[in-house]
């Protein structure tokens, strides 16, 4: 899974926004406010990873539980590919 | 070629159509100063901008053609970004109400005006430009006015922006600075670069931790126009 070219991350304002550039400013011109696991999921997910990479990452970061750091993951990818914004 | 100058900046532009002229008729220019750059677009071009505007008439397309134009130059030169707002003066102080089209920030204006009388500048009622000039922002008018042609020529500091909603009752909160990013984002002209949006949120960013923010929820009774007044002015 990749985050869709055009997609870009940046800390504004003491919060995280994800805004559009080039072609895909064309069809996306909203904002995304992230937390702070949110854009540390989402910088993994430009690079490009699976959700299992998804998980160990979060698991190595934060301390959380297993179970509740894989339904947040779930949850992420679930919203991000309602939003049509994963490649 | 006809020389004009809007929010500070010295262009030089030409039109096909008659509209363009008319609207920036108030911005001519006259004295010696160079044009910083030029706008001015053939007939191709036009049509071709046009789908992206199916139900503009063309002199309309021309007119936004040059709009962008210059709002592109002054992010990328001049610290400068167009919000879509109503602005008004007070003694010397810029106050600025955003919210989409038909929310009712001209009406909120309106009531400044009824309640400040000659006091009152309207500085522009729909897309006035902010300028970050020696560390304050500024906001100017712009000939790109709204449907009821409110503008002036002018320069003044900006005291507050504020986020209005339509509501009951009045109320008027501050609100911080991640509240507001949206607000501003949502009502300015995007640019499509990945540099130039960089500029745009670190103008944006700088703008937010330099003057008052807050949110309205306003009837159209002239009250809404007091409580907002006496909440945004600040110590004197």
């Amino acid at each position: 899974m990749k985050i869709k070219k055009g997609l870009v991350l940046r800390e504004v304002a003491d919060s995280f926004v994800v805004v559009a550039v080039g072609e895909m400013a064309k069809t996306f011109n909203g904002m995304i406010n992230l937390n702070e696991t949110g854009a540390f999921l989402w910088r993994r997910l430009e690079k490009g990873c699976t959700k299992e990479e998804l998980l160990t990452a979060l698991l190595s970061e934060y301390e959380v539980e297993e179970s509740v750091a894989s339904a947040h993951v779930d949850n992420f990818i679930k919203g991000l590919t309602e939003a049509n914004l994963l490649d | 070629m006809q020389k004009y100058r809007i929010a500070g900046v010295i262009f030089k532009a030409n039109f096909i159509y008659a509209l363009s002229a008319r609207l920036m008729q108030k911005y001519q220019y006259f004295g010696k100063d160079e044009a910083e750059f030029t706008a001015e677009f053939n007939l191709e071009e036009i049509e071709l901008a046009s789908k992206d505007f199916p139900k503009m008439p063309l002199p309309y397309v021309e007119n936004t053609l040059i709009f962008k134009k210059f709002c592109d130059f002054v992010l990328n030169n001049k610290n400068g970004l167009i919000f879509h707002s109503s602005a008004i003066a007070v003694e010397g102080k810029a106050y600025l109400f955003a919210a989409p089209s038909g929310t009712g920030k001209s009406t909120h204006t309106a009531l400044w005006r009824e309640l400040f009388g000659v006091k009152a500048v309207m500085i522009n009622d729909d897309k006035p430009l902010i300028r970050l000039e020696d560390g304050e922002f500024y906001v100017y008018g712009t000939p790109w006015n709204g449907k009821h042609g409110l503008d002036t020529d002018c320069r003044v500091k900006i005291q507050a922006i504020c986020h209005l909603q339509r509501g009951e009752d009045n109320e008027i909160e501050p609100i911080d600075a991640k509240e507001m990013l949206p607000v501003i984002l949502g009502q300015t002209l995007r640019p499509t670069g990945v540099e130039q949006m960089d500029k745009l949120l670190a103008l944006t960013e700088q703008l937010l931790g330099k003057v008052g923010k807050f949110r309205l929820k306003c009837n159209t009774d002239i009250s809404a126009a007091k409580l907002s007044y006496s909440a945004m002015k600040g110590e004197n």
